[in-house]
């Protein structure tokens, strides 16, 4: 399958609009009806193809189509039977206005992106192509009941109620069901009908027509978005692995529908829920997906008194109504266990119970059902566990008996004996058995007559009685306390998981860390293979890939089609892959890490024969839920801190540009002013006032080029660290540059180069260190009368070279001190123009030698005069001769 | 010394003209370009002696120039250059450019320039420096053959990577050879560490061979860029 178009499919465009044309029945003219609507709009000038067709059309519909251009179709074999699916690629690369695709509930085959043809349609639609479509009402999942009920067979092929509710335009193409049997007739498909009588049809006619008012009746509401609630009801559905519990769902959901109102669906998951055969584990599944889709919220309580659960939970979450089915207990012989309806009523009195009967066709399947949940299976192991300790005991027994002890410790032997296997056995039939058995060895062995199941003493029956009850009562006990250990232990586990990602996801500070942890966190989880993708501006970076074991190769991750899955997933903002409908022959199940529309990245689990249970998904999802949240407050913050910086550089920027406009019209003044005299009345001056003014524009000038360079500086630094072109170079070599760049004024003063040792190796960047050295020394020379004498030294100490210039000179004012590496600060700090400094200079060094990961520091020369030192790394070189 | 022809590559005006006015004002000829086709075809027409290159030219890189002319003549060549990054000029110079300027720079400097590149071009045409079985550079005297150096007469000691560098900078005098090409030259190889290394080892041989390390007379730094032997009378 072709996925090229699914990448190169742009995010972010306007939604397609969806127009239905419904209808009760094939034959009511859909299809008609629907090409008749296309050809107006392709009149209007819209670019509109036919994407798909059914194949038995009537003679004029055919006509009507033949006028279209027909998008090219695959044809595949299902079952034997071909069939004809709509190539989602082409369409999507074509990209018309609008497209014709017929039926709508269409199941696809397997081989397709979708399982199922509404799948194809809403990517067409994100796609912003506008759909028609053509649909029976009975395909509609939420009437299936009814339906149900008139045909006497359930529908396969349905859609969703979002769909139809949530398209743009509905049309109910409406027929007198009379007419429309004439018209099948006629037409030679009365096969059609043989299935359905008039009054049939009616009621599918009548079924269709109200499901469209319904619709009609919430769009007038306007509460399209089923989290407005106009009331304050809240219904909530018990979800079971029972068949019948389909209808149960459907049913709430109806009622949420009416009532507009918040609607859960609850499962309670007792501990018989770890022995449930496969059958209905996925049934339930099932069940559950069905109430998701039908806009439930799904929430899962555990322990094992499900009434208490129900109660609990309608309770804490403002349930106002319980819709359960009724559930028929066979009736105990001995004692009367009440039903869960009844114990419902009893804890919750305040609530509405709607009771719906689970007969109907699925009613004899129920029963059965439930028979084959309760009855728990023995093991062999348990068998021979069981037995092994009964046979210890009765051992135990007779050494009580050589001993001489009394009757009663072996009796408390006895019931020692079932709590054992209560508590070391899975099913509580071991230790029902185990009850029975020994009061029968008791009996067998130490009552008079011994060896034999008779008993003189006429107390003995009541010891026996006494005897059975205890140990079925511990033995119970024992089991219901271990279950009960397991359970509280597994849900702590949960907690303790969840709550263990929100940690570490608390700690990761950058969006790489946030990924690992939670890729390493599901690991943990799930044991599986996990492959996690981040985003970056809209593009999913590379995958990091965590194998559970080493049996699969990563490759299998990488391959440029799982990629594009993922890349679907972005884009589509839904899960797909394996065990999912969308995609579904990749290797693993595609999730997006997202909160609401934002879309933070994807992570795959690999597939395996055991698909995720609805545990497991729900801890999936909490755990993405987390991720998400955090990746989202990553970006805030990082989003933050940059707009901080931002606006730093501004204000940084700014001020630069304030102080330099000032500082360069005074030296610009000078040379042009210099340079226009000279020109214009050059004759008139002297050869010592010529001289004069070549010298003063030369100095400014020259004050001007440095002006430059210290800006340069400034910016590769504001660029960021990353800029520093760091090497090792030798620190005489740096010096001796510096200093055949310092200011001519150098041969008024004295300066002494004096090194501690030799071939001292530093790790810097030589251009701004030189540039460091030339600010301090020229400052030096600026700031002292003629003739002081400046030092420039440097000593290694530690991991740093200390280098310091020390000068003779008045020395700094102590209050000035905390100041001089501010930026635009200047030793006179007022706008002097004959000293000219724009305080740039200090700050700039302390900059650079920060960013070197140094300190520039500044202390009193004694008797006068000040000394600047700073540090840099120091090198380390490895010789080879 | 006879002053030599100067083809000046430089498409700024103003630049141009201090340039030719200083050339002028020293009595050396010269020729001028704007452009760097302009350039290549007067080095090819007229042969000039050294070419003064400015590396940002409107219709094609400096570098390729310097290229080209490389490609049939050895003519010395000083590339100017703007830009501060020494990555550029590493580039010119690994491309075959004998030395730099960086703008600003002073008359002096230009000058200076000239006149290490015209001594490089004495000495080169007094005879091919390679082929030389002695080589001799002021007080400083290098006999290939015997694989030993002087200095003033006396024999210098120098270690096995020591002579290797002073062999490599003599036979390239007056010309800035970049770490890379000396790191190349020397181990085969240029890694960070042979860079450090080098540093040492160009300390070491200048305090041998440097009578003032403060300020050396044949072995001239470059920072950033790489290092030089000047030629000296």
């Amino acid at each position: 399958m072709g996925t090229a178009a699914v990448s190169a499919r742009m995010t972010g465009r306007e939604q397609g609009k969806l127009t239905i044309f419904a209808s009760y029945f094939s034959g009511a003219g859909k299809s008609y009806a629907m090409l008749e609507a296309a050809e107006r709009a392709r009149q209007a000038g819209r670019d509109t193809v036919i994407g798909l067709l059914a194949g038995d059309q009537w003679p004029q519909t055919r006509a009507l189509a033949e006028g279209f251009e027909t998008m090219p179709c695959r044809t595949v074999t299902r079952g034997g039977r071909s069939d004809v699916a709509i190539d989602l690629d082409a369409c999507l690369e074509r990209r018309p206005q609008l497209i014709l695709i017929d039926e709508l509930s269409h199941l696809n085959a397997d081989d397709s992106r979708h399982s199922k043809r509404y799948q194809d349609i809403e990517e067409l639609l994100k796609a912003g192509i506008d759909v028609f479509t053509t649909l029976d009402v009975q395909h509609i999942e939420s009437i299936q009941d009814t339906v149900l009920s008139i045909l006497g067979a359930a529908v396969v092929e349905r859609i969703p109620d979002h769909v139809f509710d949530q398209a743009a335009q509905v049309e109910f193409i409406d027929i007198e069901p009379k007419r429309l049997q004439q018209r099948l007739l006629q037409q030679k498909k009365g096969e059609l009908l043989a299935s359905c009588s008039l009054a049939q049809l009616s009621a599918l006619r009548e079924i269709g027509l109200r499901r469209c008012a319904d619709r009609a009746a919430q769009y007038i509401r306007g509460a399209q978005s089923s989290t407005e609630f106009r009331t304050h009801e809240h219904i909530l559905v018990c979800l079971s692995s029972a068949p019948s519990n389909e209808k149960i769902i459907r049913t709430a959901a109806r009622m949420a529908n009416a009532f507009r109102c918040g609607f859960t669906a609850l499962f309670v998951e007792t501990k018989g829920f770890q022995g449930m055969p496969q059958p209905d584990k996925d049934r339930l599944q099932t069940n559950i997906r069905l109430a998701q889709q039908l806009g439930a919220s799904i929430e899962t309580m555990y322990g094992d008194d499900v009434a208490y659960q129900i109660a609990e939970f309608s309770r804490l979450s403002g349930v106002t109504k319980i819709v359960l089915g009724r559930s028929e207990i066979p009736r105990r012989l001995f004692f009367k266990k009440p039903s869960l309806t009844e114990r419902l009523i009893e804890l919750t009195p305040e609530l509405d119970i709607h009771i719906i009967p689970d007969t109907g066709a699925n009613g004899r399947l129920a029963a059965r059902h439930r028979e084959v949940m309760y009855i728990p299976s023995l093991s062999v192991l348990d068998l021979l566990k069981s037995t092994l300790i009964l046979l210890v005991t009765t051992l135990a027994g007779f050494l009580f008996y050589e001993l001489g002890f009394t009757e009663a410790n072996i009796i408390t032997l006895y019931i020692l004996g079932v709590m054992l296997i209560s508590v070391s056995t899975k099913s509580s039939v071991c230790s029902f058995i185990a009850s029975i058995v020994s009061v029968l060895t008791f009996n067998f062995f130490f009552t008079d007559p011994r060896f034999s199941l008779h008993a003189y003493d006429s107390g003995y029956p009541v010891t026996f009685l006494v005897m059975f009850l205890a140990s079925l009562l511990t033995g119970s006990l024992a089991s219901k306390l271990k279950s009960h250990a397991k359970r509280s232990a597994q849900v702590a586990w949960r907690t303790k998981l969840l709550f263990e990602t929100d940690q570490n996801l608390q700690k990761a500070r950058t969006q790489e860390e946030i990924v690992s942890v939670t890729a390493k966190q599901l690991l943990r989880i799930f044991q599986r293979d996990i492959v996690i993708y981040p985003m970056k501006q809209e593009r999913l970076l590379e995958p990091e890939i965590l194998l559970a074991d080493g049996t699969a190769s990563p490759q299998r991750y990488t391959d440029p089609k799982e990629r594009e899955i993922a890349q679907w997933v972005v884009t589509n903002n839904k899960r797909a892959g394996a065990g999912t409908e969308s995609l579904s022959d990749a290797c693993c199940t595609y999730l997006s890490i997202r909160t609401g529309e934002q879309v933070y990245g994807v992570v795959g689990i690999a597939a395996s024969d055991k698909p995720l249970d609805s545990f497991e998904t729900s801890i999936l999802l909490s755990v993405l839920g987390e991720c998400a949240l955090a990746l989202e407050n990553q970006k805030n913050l990082e989003e933050k801190e940059a707009a901080a910086v931002l606006a730093k550089n501004e204000q940084l920027r700014a001020n630069l540009l304030r102080s330099i406009s000032h500082d360069l019209r005074t030296p610009l003044t000078s040379i042009s002013g210099n340079a226009s005299n000279l020109l214009s009345n050059g004759d008139l001056f002297d050869t010592k006032t010529k001289e004069q003014m070549y010298t003063d524009i030369y100095d400014d000038a020259m004050w001007l080029i440095n002006l430059v360079e210290n800006l340069l500086s400034v910016s590769r630094l504001e660029e960021g660290r990353m800029n520093l072109h760091v090497s090792t170079e030798l620190m005489d070599e740096v010096v001796a540059e510096a200093l055949r760049h310092i200011n001519r004024k150098r041969v008024e003063y004295h300066l002494i180069v004096q090194n501690s040792e030799e071939y001292l190796l530093a790790q810097i960047d030589a251009k701004l260190i030189v540039q460091v050295l030339i600010n301090i020394i020229d400052n030096a020379i600026k700031y002292t009368p003629p003739g002081s004498e400046i030092r420039i030294g440097w000593k290694r100490k530690g991991d740093y070279i200390y280098v310091s210039v020390a000068d003779n000179g008045p020395g700094i004012p102590e209050q000035a001190k905390p100041h001089i590496f501010d930026m635009f600060y200047s030793a006179s700090n007022q706008v002097a123009d004959s000293r000219r400094s724009m305080g740039l200079g200090l700050a700039l060094c302390k900059s650079i030698v920060n960013a070197h990961g140094g300190e520039i520091t500044v202390a009193d020369q004694p008797p006068h005069g000040s000394i600047f030192t700073f540090s840099v790394p120091a090198g380390e070189v490895v010789l080879h001769e | 010394m006879n002053k030599p022809l100067i083809l000046v590559v430089e498409d700024d005006t103003p630049i141009r003209n201090l340039i030719t006015t200083t050339l002028r004002a020293h009595d050396y000829r010269f020729l001028t370009a704007a452009n760097g086709e302009a350039a290549v075809l007067e080095a090819s027409s007229h042969n000039p002696e050294i070419i003064l290159l400015d590396l940002g030219l409107p219709d094609m890189d400096g570098v390729e120039v310097i290229h080209k002319v490389r490609s049939w003549s050895n003519m010395p060549i000083i590339v100017i250059s703007a830009r501060s990054e020494d990555t550029d000029k590493i580039d010119a110079l690994d491309a075959g450019a004998d030395d730099y300027l960086t703008k600003p720079f002073s008359v002096e400097e230009l000058l200076a320039r000239l006149r290490v590149t015209q001594r490089r071009l004495a000495a080169l045409q007094g005879g091919a420096v390679s082929a030389e079985v002695v080589f001799t550079n002021g007080k400083l005297k290098v006999d290939y053959a015997a694989g030993c150096a002087f200095l003033d007469g006396q024999e210098l000691h120098l270690t096995p990577s020591e002579y290797k560098l002073l062999c490599l900078l003599c036979k390239n005098v007056g010309k800035v050879l970049t770490y890379t090409f000396i790191t190349q030259q020397i181990w085969g190889r240029s890694w960070e560490n042979d860079v450090a290394s080098l540093r040492v080892f160009m300390a070491t041989l200048r305090k041998k061979l440097e009578r003032e390390p403060g300020s050396p007379q044949y072995i001239q730094t470059h920072i950033g860029v790489g290092y030089r032997m000047m030629k000296v009378e």
